[in-house]
């Protein structure tokens, strides 16, 4: 074999033998270098840019301490603040108090129609908050909201308004339906991947279902509810687009609508926004340390080997009221908001009321065909998110391989750059990128190049979290067996790692697309009319009052959106049906037995 | 092929040493067990020598060539040395015929040789006629012998099997030790082969290296480990044993309690010091108390109280007390046939009992 090194034992007693690789492992060092290369201009810097600027004044560009001490002495600015928490908690305690009953009934009971609930569910999860927003603008605004004006029919035209969607409790409460499907999500899962035996084991020993689900599988799937819990507090502090349409028009303040008013305001206080976003760093960082203190030593391994089902519980009477609870729902998230968006979409102009004359597609038509604006964003959306879902999973996954199989030293350091983003509101970051790159060496301002470095930046944790969540259940001795026949590391990744991650990387990629897709607040500060994206073309145009186009392009962004999904779900779960049942992953080691 | 040599091997995890400096030699073509309780550092040693790990200080060599040292590695892919694993690591997204064929076609061998030798390996482990399953349509035997050709199929200098039978149930694994015993006679590669079960070390090796807490206790043939232990641990760990703690009263002599028994003294003890005296419990003879049962041979004789009996079809596995918090186990003829209680006479062979250096 001549490739081993040749040195013999004992030509050169003292001139030790060196075993070393044959040659410099060129390519695991470009590899290395472009991911810590990419994570640098991806995270490190815009959000050092944040940092630095953050202790400047906007004025006369000096060091200062004054912008921190504005946020918290000032009472406009302590009051957005005040607001965010509480629109945050709200938005927190709902998702949970929604989504994991819901999830619950999905995973566990034999309540009728789980399916079509969990796919409506999923569907809230792909509409942008802020066209929910403006759904339920045209259902629930005082005065022309439908629902008002249906209440007026029956309580007496000079009765109030039924409902105010332009408040602060109409913000938490579109917040918070359109943040059930994370909770959701997350919480059914767990419980659909809890093993059986846990909840047998209970049963055997004489436990009734109620007190199994009480003292078993709550607690279980605790680590899911605490997760969603942090993420769905993160959506209602970050969130952008809902309280711009709903809080802002009534002069509720909160620290996104702020941040964009330092922005937007001449001159503008770029510094100063900079460092207001801070506080907000902090509280979600707080949050993430709570965590790990709750969930500490515990060590749930909920994930069996076993393929058995979980038992259904009969709800027996409660069934079809359940039903209709788990109804509510969709109804408010999907079926109501979407009927007024249709509704509106197909009329010519929405303010004659509702006739078969009114009717006409001309917005669809002039969406598609009337004007260059729309269709050029419906490109640059499938293309940016395409190209933005592309390069942060690939990067994601990369990261988790070099952390989880501790590839080079300070690999950890890497992982904990991947996960900053979390805890940057859209908004911050889209401020951090707009520091960052446009000014010379890289000015990319203009560029599709600097929406899709955002918008991989800010779904960079999704995706290294996802990844790592599917390399830890891929024992690493599937990849030494390659290696100890002769495959170098690269070979390695490509043709065992990357393959058995399969279909868990196309839903990974999924789940970064979608979000990118209808991300609205990253992309606000950083777009141009050559770059303009389907969201900021549709927050742009509520500005500007023209809702039946509004209504049309937010059906179309939709529609768009469920066809890509509807085409990848069978694809996800076709990659591999036959050669991954659970025995053999079970055998090979891919999942612990 | 390849014969290996391991000098002065130690490997620390942090302040955790898990090998004090181990020497083996493995001569080219013979099947060397590495056998030993979980944490002896048998598994360490073979994450060595694999090259995933590398060595705190030592070297490991294979006939003339440097594989592990402490200043430097030959990766794992450059070795030629193909490794099993105990829970196979057959590829699930690959079929069997594709999971033997990766090695091969990473070398870039020409086509038609790839197709000879992938038959020869499914051949070898007689799996021709599963070679388009997937692993999951596979049970566990057929699994690892998978990975056995896999492994082989590359025609390896050295091959390492670690635990390759812990995941197969009792009977598969007994007919699993034999074929590995047939594989490497057919080819004869140097193979070290991982395991903590005494009985696959003994019917697949020609070595056994017998390990514990990092060091190298006893590396010798099947029959000499068995038969003459370097000390009490080995000869615990290689079938069954009684051991009677004393301490030395000159070669050749151990104080039990207030007695003196004699027996072949390979204890490296001094008078006074702590020795231990091992036999099987084959070896041990029970008497009735008072007869004169004496098997006419020269031997230490106690007086005991049958504790218990246990009726095992060939024989009888009876728990003697011998005085003084000390019991001996007996494997007796089923005709011997005594209840709790009886007092009897136990007679330990001279020539079957040694003194060694205790276990702890």
């Amino acid at each position: 074999m001549g490739v081993i090194s040749t040195s013999r034992e004992g030509s050169t007693p003292d001139a030790a033998a060196r075993p070393m690789m044959p040659r410099v492992p060129l390519v695991k060092t470009a590899v290395f270098g472009a991911v810590v290369l990419l994570l640098i201009l991806l995270v490190v810097q815009p959000f050092g840019w944040v940092l630095y600027n953050s202790f400047h004044d906007d004025l006369s560009g000096a060091w200062t301490l004054g912008n921190y001490a504005r946020t918290f002495q000032s009472a406009d600015l302590v009051e957005p603040l005040v607001n965010s928490l509480i629109l945050a908690v709200a938005t927190a305690v709902i998702a949970i108090g929604i989504g994991v009953p819901l999830a619950w009934l999905v995973s566990r009971t034999d309540m009728p129609f789980r399916r079509t609930i969990r796919v409506l569910t999923l569907t809230a999860f792909v509409t942008p908050s802020f066209i929910g927003a403006t759904g339920w603008i045209l259902l629930a605004a005082p005065n022309s909201g439908w629902l008002n004006a249906l209440w007026r029919l029956v309580a007496g035209a000079d009765a109030g308004p039924l409902l105010n969607i332009y408040s602060m409790a109409g913000a938490i409460f579109i917040c918070g339906i359109y943040t059930v499907p994370y909770s959701f999500t997350m919480v059914s899962s767990a419980l659909d991947e809890m093993a059986v035996e846990l909840e047998d084991a209970a049963a055997t020993l004489g436990s009734g279902t109620l007190r199994t689900m009480l003292s078993i599988t709550i607690p279980l799937v605790t680590p899911a509810v605490i997760a969603s819990f942090i993420l769905s507090f993160i959506q209602g502090l970050t969130l952008f687009g809902v309280p711009a349409f709903l809080l802002t028009p009534t002069g509720i303040p909160v620290v996104t609508t702020k941040l964009a008013e330092f922005y937007q305001q001449f001159p503008p206080e770029i510094f100063m926004a900079a460092a207001y976003c801070m506080p907000l760093l902090l509280v979600t960082a707080m949050l993430f340390w709570m965590r790990r203190r709750i969930l500490g030593r515990k060590q749930y391994v909920t994930i069996s080997g076993k393929t058995r089902a979980g038992r259904q519980i009969h709800l027996g009477g409660a069934r079809w009221p359940m039903f209709f609870a788990a109804l509510l729902m969709p109804l408010f998230s999907v079926l109501l908001p979407y009927a007024a968006l249709l509704l509106v979409s197909l009329t010519r102009a929405w303010g004659q009321g509702l006739s078969w004359e009114n009717l006409s597609l001309y917005w669809y038509w002039w969406a598609l065909f009337g004007n260059s604006e729309t269709l050029t964003a419906i490109v640059n959306s499938l293309l940016f998110s395409t190209l933005g879902a592309t390069l942060c999973i690939a990067l994601g996954t990369v990261v988790a391989y070099i952390v989880e199989r501790r590839m080079m030293p300070g690999a950890r350091l890497l992982g904990a750059v991947a996960t900053v983003p979390i805890i940057i509101p859209g908004i911050v970051l889209s401020v951090g990128f707009f520091a960052a790159y446009t000014r010379a060496p890289l000015n990319l301002y203009g560029t599709p190049m600097l929406l899709i470095a955002a918008f991989a930046a800010t779904f960079l944790p999704i995706a290294y979290a996802h990844g790592g969540a599917i390399l830890k259940g891929i024992g690493p001795d599937l990849e030494r067996a390659a290696r100890s026949l002769g495959a170098g590391e690269g070979r390695t990744f490509l043709s065992i790692t990357v393959p058995l991650m399969g279909g868990g990387l196309v839903s990974g990629w999924f789940l970064v697309f979608i979000p990118i897709i209808r991300e609205l607040s990253v992309a606000v500060f950083l777009i141009t009319p050559k770059t303009n994206v389907m969201t900021t073309l549709i927050y742009n145009a509520k500005d500007g009052g023209n809702y039946e186009a509004v209504c049309a392009m937010s059906v179309l962004l939709l529609l768009m959106t469920l066809l890509l999904v509807a085409v990848a779900r069978p694809l996800a779960q076709l990659t591999g049906a036959r050669r991954t049942s659970r025995k053999a992953a079970e055998a090979a080691g891919v999942v612990p037995a | 092929m390849s014969g290996i040599r391991i000098k002065n091997l130690r490997k620390s995890f942090g302040s955790y040493t898990a090998l004090h400096g181990i020497d083996l030699q493995v001569p080219n073509g013979t099947l060397l067990a590495l056998l030993g309780p979980s944490g002896c550092g048998k598994s360490t040693t073979l994450q060595l020598l694999a090259g995933f790990e590398a060595p705190t200080e030592g070297e490991i060599w294979a006939d003339d060539v440097l594989l592990s040292s402490s200043r430097g590695v030959l990766p794992p892919e450059k070795r030629g040395i193909s490794l099993v694993f105990q829970n196979y690591a057959v590829w699930p997204h690959k079929t069997v015929a594709e999971n033997v064929a990766f090695g091969l076609a990473i070398r870039r061998l020409p086509k038609a040789e790839i197709a000879e030798r992938l038959d020869r390996a499914l051949r070898t482990v007689r799996l021709e006629a599963l070679r388009d399953r997937y692993p999951s349509e596979l049970s566990g035997g057929q699994q690892q012998r998978v990975a056995l050709a896999r492994a082989l199929a590359v025609e390896p200098r050295i091959l390492l099997l670690d635990e390759p039978l812990s995941n197969l149930d009792a009977h598969l694994r007994e007919e699993m030790r034999f074929e590995i015993r047939q594989v490497h006679d057919l080819l004869g590669i140097t193979t070290v082969y991982v395991t903590h079960d005494q009985s696959e070390a003994l019917v697949t090796a020609d070595r056994i290296a017998v390990m514990k807490s990092g060091h190298l206790q006893q590396l010798s043939s099947p029959e000499e480990i068995f038969e003459r232990p370097s000390n009490a641990f080995v000869a615990k760990f290689i079938g069954a044993n009684n051991e009677l703690i004393g301490t030395s009263e000159g070669q050749g002599a151990i104080r039990v309690g207030d007695r003196v028994l004699t027996a072949p003294d390979r204890s490296g003890a001094e008078r006074g010091g702590g020795v231990s005296l091992c036999v099987r419990p084959s070896q041990v003879r029970l008497g009735e108390s008072g007869r004169d049962a004496d098997p006419g041979i020269p031997c230490n004789v106690l007086p005991g109280t049958i504790l218990r009996s246990a009726y095992l079809g060939e024989y009888r596995d009876v728990l003697v007390d011998v005085g003084g918090e000390r019991t001996l186990r007996a494997f007796v003829p089923p005709s011997q046939c005594y209840g709790p209680g009886t007092a009897v006479t136990v007679h330990l062979p001279i020539e079957a009992c040694q003194i060694l250096d205790p276990a702890a």
